[in-house]
């Protein structure tokens, strides 16, 4: 999840300082409050999946910080131990600073007699100092600093308290003192059992814990999210929040203030006036009164409006005089005129498209899934899905992935790496590709819904449901393989801080931004060759028997198609065009079917990259190899069920 | 490292070298019958199934040990009660490793907060979830 290391950071020899500890503590927030870069923070374990590097200047010393994966312990096992073990062989001259929940000092200091078996300059750190506090629990912090020999700084990251002790005691760093194991154990598991009771020796002489009075909200609320009732009725309230602020809120009034208000209105027919002033040929653009009604969804039929305005524009649809033959050069002329502010014009349709309709929709759930992460109500989850997620052959961790995939089906498979197996992973990966829409796609369709009976909408989303988990359950049944064991910690719930929440949904904005804005442009400059170049038309009609006999669709659907290769909510918006209008072309029932078939097309063209870079090339293929024809299939086999049910 | 087989017949347990029928079988290595050297029966070594058949439809046993008296899986236990852990269970060392860098190892007193959907202890200052089925294999005494 985070940005990819830069080459340039390693590049210079000099003073290393190595972030270490448990997943969950605080290393990220600690390492912007040393460098001030930036990486992904939350509250679920295993988010920093990337080693992240930074030069920071500690008294006018230049140091290199390197931010690492939490790790529970130095085993070869975990892909996180191994990476931190081999970065920590790479800089031998490196100090640890190890980040500790000062809450959970056990665990931290079975890490700590773990890093002293390195021989390294260690300075303990421990973080969360505050919420020690709040729970009435109190470390000495002198004693533990004599006892291992390193010194031990008290912070609170968030609030930037004790950065400033952490720089001045690093000068101090020295190796923990003694050794802690008499003999080198027979395996990992002896050896740590041998660590615990050592730990307990220590933290009867250096901590106190006065007994907790009643719990507080907080704490009760945390109880609330994964009891197996009331964590139901949570998980309901928390995906209809999800559902009102991003499909309603986001896909419908900010979509419509910005691409009808902004795009439509304001941005299209000036660049098609600056586009006609350069670029001249004779022509003429049709004008059409757009209307904009912008209002505050209360529910999905009822709204609160606030905003109505007309105004009279000129759209991309334009008419040449019949009688006029058309010279080289004005050719050329609309041959860019079209390229850009035609009907797959880059300006008219890729950026308008990317920035009013995808923009909003994204930045809201980016939003919400950053609330929710932080606030540690997604391992409460997992613990809530892992008996249903069983039937995938998954267990309960995949829901991050799968509610991310919501968002954006690219990113979330790109964080399937946080999954154990491989097998995990790759069905994950499957389901993503398959069945779950992301965000630019559910606007669109929760748009097409509309124009459907509330019966439609919900068989759609049942259906959805039941390909998910059939193809889980096949997936997991025929991919050889283990499913990991469901082992999780689950972390205090927290107040999300506004300032964290914010800049991790800009990080993750960014990183959208910036890999699909090039696609969208590609993808439409693609478009309009082939719509040049007449291959558009050879396409539809070799596709056409198979959208028209099997599907029941008119053929102009099979452009939606054709454009759902490129991107499955591309295809959508055709549908949408065709559904929705003075005269639809489509019947309620088409119109599911072709929702069905288009929200089982693979997502995107850059989700095909992902996988590939993922799980390599040849299972991406094979997913692509079973994911269009099984979009057909079901599609199909729904028109066929719905003709057969009305006659 | 040897593999140990068992005579389903009369449950003799022997080491896999010892199941050559006998020497100069015509069948040689495309035999796939091994014989018990206690009682002589005969028997297929593997359940020859077609493979992805099996994991479509094929059902793991589930098994049930006899416990000593006070001693009951981490599964039985109710919201609220303490309990010591006395072994956890399985040969799985990945997983006992798991849950010891979480700080769930014999000897350590956990409380229990809930038992479905997942199971959740407490071990000190820790919440850890575990599956159910992780949860039947972990052994505890209650405590008073």
């Amino acid at each position: 999840m985070n940005r990819a290391q830069r080459a340039d950071d390693t590049a210079n020899p000099g003073k290393v300082t190595v972030l270490v500890g448990n997943p969950n503590v605080g290393k990220s927030v600690l390492f912007k409050n040393l460098t001030d870069r930036y990486v992904t923070v939350s509250n679920f374990p295993g988010t920093t999946v990337e080693i992240v590097e930074a030069r920071a200047s500690f008294d006018g010393h230049e140091v290199a910080v390197i931010d690492t994966p939490g790790i529970n312990d130095l085993s070869q096992r975990s892909d996180d131990a191994r990476v931190t073990r081999e970065l920590l062989a790479k800089h031998d001259d490196a100090t640890i600073i190890q980040v500790a929940d000062a809450r959970n000092l056990r665990r931290a200091l079975l890490l700590t007699l773990q890093l002293a078996d390195l021989k390294r300059p260690t300075v303990l750190v421990l973080n969360m100092a505050d919420e020690l506090e709040e729970r009435g629990g109190q470390i000495d912090c002198a004693r533990l600093s004599e006892i291992l020999g390193v010194p031990v700084v008290m912070t609170v990251a968030p609030r930037n308290q004790g950065t400033r002790q952490l720089i001045e005691a690093l000068p101090r760093a020295q190796p923990p003192s003694g050794s802690w194991l008499a003999a080198e154990p027979v395996n990992e598991y002896v050896g740590n059992r041998a660590r615990l009771g050592q730990v307990n020796d220590i933290l009867a002489e250096t901590y106190s814990m006065s007994q907790p009075e009643s719990p507080s909200l907080k704490v009760r609320l945390g109880f609330w999210a994964m009891h197996p009732v009331k964590g139901v009725g949570f998980l309901a309230v928390a995906l209809l929040a999800v559902f009102w602020i991003v499909g309603l809120f986001g896909a419908g009034t900010l979509v419509d203030l910005l691409e009808t208000g902004v795009f439509r209105q304001q941005v299209a027919p000036i660049a098609i006036q600056a586009v006609d002033a350069v670029l001249p040929f004779p022509h003429t653009h049709e004008t059409e009164s757009i209307p904009l009604g912008v209002s505050v969804p209360l529910s999905p039929v009822h709204e609160l409006g606030i905003v109505t305005a007309q105004r009279e524009v000129i759209v991309p649809a334009y008419q040449e005089p019949a009688d006029i033959s058309l010279s080289l050069r004005q050719q050329v002329w609309r041959f860019l005129h079209d390229l850009l502010v035609g009907e797959f014009g880059t300006i008219t349709m890729a950026l308008s498209y990317a920035l009013a309709i995808v923009l909003p929709i994204v930045t809201t759930f980016f939003l919400v899934f950053s609330i929710l992460e932080d606030s540690g109500y997604f391992s409460r989850m997992a613990i809530m899905v892992n008996r249903v997620f069983r039937i995938m052959g998954l267990n309960g961790k995949a829901v991050l992935p799968m509610i991310l995939g919501l968002g954006c089906d690219t990113m979330a498979t790109m964080t399937t790496r946080i999954l154990e197996t491989r097998k995990e992973r790759i069905i994950t990966t499957m389901l993503l590709a398959l069945a779950i829409p992301c965000s630019a796609q559910l606007g669109v369709l929760l748009a097409l819904m509309a124009a459907l009976s509330p019966a439609g909408a919900i068989f759609w989303i049942g259906l959805l449901v039941a390909v998910i988990f059939a193809v889980g359950w096949l997936t997991s049944r025929l991919f050889p393989g283990q499913t990991s064991e469901f082992i999780l910690e689950v972390p205090p719930m927290r107040r999300p801080h506004v300032k964290n929440v914010v800049a991790k949904t800009y990080a993750r904005l960014n990183w959208y931004l910036k890999e699909v804005i090039p696609i969208f442009v590609i993808g439409t400059a693609i478009l309009f060759l082939l719509e040049r170049l007449g291959f558009l038309t050879v396409i539809a009609r070799v596709g056409e028997p198979l959208v028209t006999g099997w599907l029941g669709l008119p053929a102009e659907i099979t452009n939606a198609f054709l454009v759902g290769f490129m991107r499955r909510d591309f295809g959508a918006v055709y549908i949408l065009d065709a559904a929705i209008g003075a005269d639809p072309v489509l019947s309620p029932h088409q119109i599911l079917v072709a929702m069905v078939t288009i929200t089982l097309f693979m997502p995107c063209f850059a989700n095909f990259l992902m996988i590939a870079k993922e799980q390599g090339v040849r299972v991406a293929w094979r997913m692509a190899g079973f994911i269009f024809p099984f979009a057909f299939l079901v599609g199909g086999a729904v028109n066929h069920l719905g003709e057969w049910l009305n006659t | 490292m040897a593999e140990y087989l068992n005579c389903p017949l009369c449950g003799f347990e022997f080491e896999k070298l010892d199941t050559l029928c006998a020497h100069g079988c015509p069948l040689g290595g495309s035999c796939n019958f091994v014989r018990c050297p206690s009682c002589q029966y005969e028997f297929l070594e593997h359940q020859r199934k077609v493979s992805w058949l099996h994991r479509l439809f094929g059902r793991e046993e589930a098994q049930k040990p006899r416990l000593p008296e006070g001693i009951v899986p981490l599964r039985d236990l109710k919201r609220g009660e303490q309990a010591r852990v006395i072994c956890l269970g399985g040969d799985n060392g990945s997983r006992h490793n798991t849950l010891a860098v979480f700080g769930l190892v014999p000897e350590a007193e956990i409380t229990l907060v809930q038992q479905l959907p997942a199971c959740v202890v407490q071990v000190g200052e820790t919440e850890l979830a575990v599956d159910p089925a992780i949860a039947r294999e972990i052994l505890v005494e209650r405590l008073a």
